[in-house]
C-alpha cells in the first residue's frame, strides 16, 4: 500500500496525497486472469482509467502480466489509484509471479471450476501461499477472494460442490464465467470491499484521508456499467449520452 | 529474503517512459512538419526534448538588448516552470467548439514580443507526468508589430530588422496551432503507452532473471544443508547399528555356546526331548547371529570402516567351501546343487573371507528363493581378459531355476533393506541385507555384479571379478532410498 506518509516510499509524497491499492490476479494459467481483466476494462468509463497493458507471447499466453489502472479523486482531495495485475501462469515464471505479487493488497484467485483442475488449483494456491511468505506478506493478512470461474465449460463443479469449497476457508467464494461476464464484476467487488477493509484497519483510511468504504467502493463501480450484474442495485448504471 | 522493490512498485518518470532516442526523432519529424518548436518538460522541470524552428534569429535579436534578455528569461521560466493554471499571465486558449473537451489543461501564455506560447500538461493515467511547451508562434490576430513591450526594451531596437526576423517565424490562428497540439498530445499518449510497455518489460525481465538466480542459489544451499544433514544421520545411523549388533552378538555368543555344551551333555545327560529343545535354541541362535551379522557388516560398510585385505587366493577352494556350506541347507529343502569347475585351476587375488561371504549370500538366496525339485548351478570361469574390466578376471556364475525377480526391481535389490516382496506376509526370511553386502564387496575388489532373471523360471547372479585387485578401489555402496511425502493441504 502506498499512503500518505505511513511508508517511506518516494511515492508517498506528502504533497501528491495519494493512495494506492494493489490488487493482484492469482491462478493456474489460462484460467481467466486475462479474461477477467479485459471485462472490467471494457465496462469501464476511459476517463477513469488507463490502458489495459498486456504483455503475451505469440500463443497468448501471459509472459509477464496484465495491468489494468483505476483512479479517482475522493471527496476529501485524495488521489486513489486501483491497480489491477494479473501474473504470468506458466509454472516457469514463478520468479516473475511472485514480483508481481510484492506489495499486493488483496489477492482474487482465479480457479478453474472444472474438477479436473482441482490439482492444478490445489497446486497454484500452494504455490501464493509461498511466494506470499517468500515475499514478507502474512497470508492470514492479505486478503483472498477465490472466483471458481469457467462454469459454463462440462465437468464444471456444482453449486454444491462449490458450496463445499467455500465452507473449507474463510474467503469469499463468486462463481463465474468470465468470458460473458458473468461473475467479474461481483469478484472485484468482493477483492475491493477486502483490501479496503484490510487497508483500513491498517491505516485508518477512514480516520486519516476521510475515505470510507462506500465511497471508495462508489468512487470505483458508478464509472463502471454494472448492467446485468448483481451489483446492478448498488450502483445503477449511468445513463448513457445519447 | 528479496532485495529490492520492483519497478511496479514505483512511480515511473516520464522520461523512463519515453525512449530517448526515438521520442526525439518524432518531435523533430512534427516540428519540421508544422514549423513550430516544441519543448518537453517531465514534472521535475528536466528536459526531455527541444526542438526550434524558425524563431532563432529573431530570439537572438531581442536577446541582444539586456532588457530583452530579461524579459525573455521571465517568459522562458514562465511556460517551463509556471503553473499550469490560468494564472501569471495564463489564460485559456482559443480554440474550436469540437476541440474544447480534449483541450483539458491546455493554456496559453503570450510572450511580451507578441509572440505566444501554448502549454499542455501530460496526463497519464491521471497523474501530470509533465508538460508540452508549443510555440512561440505568431498569432494571426497579432496587428501592430512591434507591440510596445518589445519596442520598449531598447533605444536602439530596430523596427525594420525585427521584422524581417519574425517573418520567418510561423504565422497561424491560435485554434491552428492549438489543434496541432492535440494531435501531438494524442501521439505523445501512444508512444507513453509503448514506452511504457517495453520499459516495464526490460525491467521485469532483468528482475525475474535476478530472482530466479537468487531462488536458485536458495534452493541449492537448501539442499547442501540436508545433503549434509542426511550423511550426519546416515553416519549416525550406522555407528549406532554397529554397537548395537556388537552388544546383541556378545550374550547371543554365550546362549549359543551354553545350548551346545547342554546339548553335547557337558552338564549331564539330556533325554530326547530335551535335546530336541535345545537344538532348536541353537539354531534360531545361530539364524539370529547370522542376521546381526550381516547388519553388522552393512553398517561398517556403510560406515565406511571396512578395509578389505587382498592375498593371494585359489577361486577353486572359493566355490567350493561356499558350496559345501550350503549343502544341507539345499539336501534339507530338496534342492540339487551343482558345481561346474573349469578344466585347470588357477590363482588369484582378493580378501578371501569377504569373496567367500559373496558367493555364500548368492548360494543362500538362490537356495532359498528356488523350491523344492529345484536346481542351483554354480558356474567358474577360466582365467581370461575380461572386457567389462578391462583386465584379466574370471567369473563366478550362481543360477537357479527358482521364483525369479521382475526386471524394474533388479537395480533395487542391491539396496540395503530391500526386498521383492517386504509384507509381514512374505514367504521367505531376510532381513534384504545380503546383495548390499555382495554390490559392495565385489565392488571393493574392482569388479562388478550383474543380474538376469525371468519371473517364474529362474535367476542367474554373475560375478566378475579382477585377476588382481587394484588396492585403490574403494568399497562403497548405495544406501536405501527413502520416499518422502509431502503432507497434503489442499483448498480444492
Ligand atoms: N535368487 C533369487 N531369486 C529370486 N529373488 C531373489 C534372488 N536373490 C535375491 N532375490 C530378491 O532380492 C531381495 C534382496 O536379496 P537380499 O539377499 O539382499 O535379501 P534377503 O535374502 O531378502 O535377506 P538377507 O540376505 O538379508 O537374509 C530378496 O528379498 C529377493 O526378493
Ligand atoms: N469456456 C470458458 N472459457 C473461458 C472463461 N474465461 C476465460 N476463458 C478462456 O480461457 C482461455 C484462457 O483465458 P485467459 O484469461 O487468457 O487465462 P489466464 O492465463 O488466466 O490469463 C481463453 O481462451 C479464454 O477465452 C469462461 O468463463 N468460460
Ligand atoms: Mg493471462
Ligand atoms: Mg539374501
Amino acid at each position: 500500500m502506498l499512503f500518505d506518509g505511513t511508508l517511506p516510499d518516494v511515492q508517498l509524497n506528502h504533497a501528491q496525497r495519494e493512495l494506492t491499492v494493489k490488487i493482484v490476479y492469482y491462478g493456474p494459467g489460462l484460467s481467466g486472469k486475462t479474461t477477467n481483466l479485459q471485462m472490467i476494462h471494457q465496462r469501464t468509463q476511459p476517463d477513469v482509467r488507463g490502458r489495459l497493458l498486456t504483455v503475451e507471447t505469440h500463443d497468448d499466453r501471459t509472459l509477464f502480466f496484465d495491468l489494468l489502472p483505476v483512479f479517482f479523486s475522493t471527496a476529501a482531495g485524495f488521489k486513489v489509484k486501483v491497480k489491477l495485475f494479473t501474473v504470468p501462469g506458466q509454472v516457469i515464471h514463478n520468479a516473475t509471479r511472485r514480483i508481481v505479487l510484492q506489495g499486493a493488497d488483496a489477492v482474487a484467485f482465479i480457479a478453474d471450476s472444472r474438477r479436473s483442475a482441482s490439482a492444478e488449483n490445489n497446486s497454484y494456491w500452494k504455490n501464493l501461499n509461498e511466494n506470499m511468505r517468500e515475499n514478507g506478506l502474512d497470508p492470514a493478512q492479505v486478503p483472498i477472494v477465490i472466483q471458481f470461474n469457467k462454469r459454463d465449460l462440462p465437468d464444471t463443479r456444482s453449486d454444491a460442490e462449490i458450496e463445499e469449497a467455500r465452507k473449507k476457508g474463510k474467503e469469499p467464494v463468486v462463481g463465474a464465467i468470465a468470458i460473458r461476464g458473468i461473475g467479474v464484476l461481483e469478484t472485484l467487488f468482493a477483492v475491493l470491499q477486502s483490501a479496503f477493509r484490510s487497508l483500513d484497519a491498517r491505516a485508518g483510511l477512514t480516520k486519516n484521508i476521510q475515505l470510507t468504504e462506500k465511497e471508495f467502493l462508489t468512487q470505483v463501480f458508478q464509472n463502471i456499467d454494472t448492467s446485468g450484474t448483481e451489483l446492478e442495485r448498488l450502483f445503477p448504471p449511468r445513463v448513457k449520452p445519447l | 529474503m528479496r532485495q529490492g522493490e520492483s519497478v511496479l512498485q514505483r512511480r515511473i518518470s516520464l522520461g523512463e517512459l519515453l525512449d530517448g532516442e526515438s521520442f526525439t526523432d518524432v518531435v523533430k519529424g512534427f516540428v519540421e512538419l508544422y514549423k513550430v518548436g516544441i519543448k518537453v518538460f517531465d514534472d521535475k522541470g528536466a528536459k526531455l526534448a527541444d526542438i526550434k524552428v524558425g524563431n532563432g534569429d529573431f530570439c537572438g535579436y531581442v536577446f541582444s538588448f539586456p532588457e530583452g534578455r530579461r524579459r525573455c528569461t521571465a517568459t522562458v521560466s514562465r511556460v517551463k516552470d509556471g503553473p499550469l493554471g490560468l494564472s501569471h499571465g495564463a489564460r485559456l486558449p482559443v480554440i474550436d467548439s469540437d476541440d474544447q473537451a480534449r483541450a483539458k489543461g491546455m493554456v496559453t501564455v503570450p510572450c511580451f514580443t507578441g509572440l505566444r506560447y501554448i502549454l499542455l500538461p501530460i496526463l497519464w493515467e491521471g497523474d501530470t507526468l509533465g508538460r508540452v511547451v508549443f510555440g512561440p508562434f505568431q498569432p494571426e490576430d497579432l496587428k501592430d508589430f512591434p507591440p510596445p513591450s518589445l519596442k520598449e526594451i531598447s533605444e536602439g531596437f530596430d523596427t525594420a530588422n525585427a521584422t524581417r526576423f519574425v517573418e520567418k517565424v510561423r504565422r497561424a490562428p491560435e485554434t491552428t496551432i492549438a489543434r496541432v497540439l492535440l494531435h501531438f498530445a494524442r501521439l505523445m499518449q501512444t508512444m507513453i503507452f509503448a514506452g511504457q510497455k517495453m520499459f516495464l518489460t526490460t525491467q521485469l525481465h532483468i528482475e525475474a532473471t535476478l530472482e530466479q538466480n537468487r531462488d536458485l542459489e536458495e534452493r541449492n544451499k537448501k539442499l547442501e544443508e540436508m545433503n549434509q544433514k542426511l550423511k550426519d544421520l546416515d553416519r549416525l545411523k550406522s555407528a549406532f547399528l554397529a554397537t548395537v549388533s556388537h552388544e546383541l552378538r556378545t550374550p547371543l555368543t554365550s546362549i549359543i555356546g551354553y545350548s551346545e555344551m547342554l546339548a553335547e551333555g557337558l552338564a549331564g545327560p539330556l533325554n530326547g526331548e530335551q535335546v530336541d529343545y535345545v537344538r532348536t535354541i541353537m539354531d534360531k541362535g545361530e539364524t539370529l547371529l547370522k542376521l546381526i551379522s550381516s547388519i553388522l557388516d552393512i553398517s561398517q560398510i556403510e560406515a565406511g570402516k571396512v578395509r578389505l585385505s587382498f592375498e593371494p587366493m585359489d577361486p577353486f577352494e572359493l566355490v567350493n567351501s561356499s558350496v559345501s556350506s550350503l549343502k544341507p541347507q539345499a539336501q534339507k529343502k530338496g534342492v540339487t546343487l551343482e558345481t561346474k569347475l573349469p578344466p585347470r585351476p588357477f590363482q588369484s587375488t582378493g580378501d578371501r573371507d569377504r569373496l567367500r561371504q559373496v558367493v555364500t549370500n548368492l548360494l543362500t538366496n538362490a537356495v532359498k528363493f528356488t523350491p523344492k525339485g529345484g536346481t542351483v548351478r554354480v558356474l567358474l570361469s577360466e582365467l581370461t581378459h575380461q572386457p567389462d574390466l578391462n583386465t584379466q578376471g574370471f567369473r563366478v556364475i550362481v543360477e537357479d531355476s527358482g521364483v525369479g525377480i521382475p526386471a524394474d526391481q533388479f537395480d533395487k535389490i542391491f539396496q540395503s533393506f530391500y526386498q521383492v516382496d517386504s509384507s509381514s506376509t512374505r514367504e521367505y526370511g531376510g532381513a534384504g541385507i545380503g546383495l548390499a553386502i555382495v554390490k559392495s564387496f565385489v565392488e571393493g575388489h574392482g569388479g562388478v555384479v550383474r543380474v538376469a532373471s525371468e519371473v517364474g523360471r529362474g535367476s542367474r547372479f554373475t560375478l566378475i571379478l579382477p585377476a588382481l585387485p587394484s588396492t585403490q578401489a574403494q568399497v562403497n555402496i548405495t544406501p536405501p532410498v527413502t520416499a518422502i511425502q509431502a503432507p497434503a493441504d489442499d483448498r480444492f
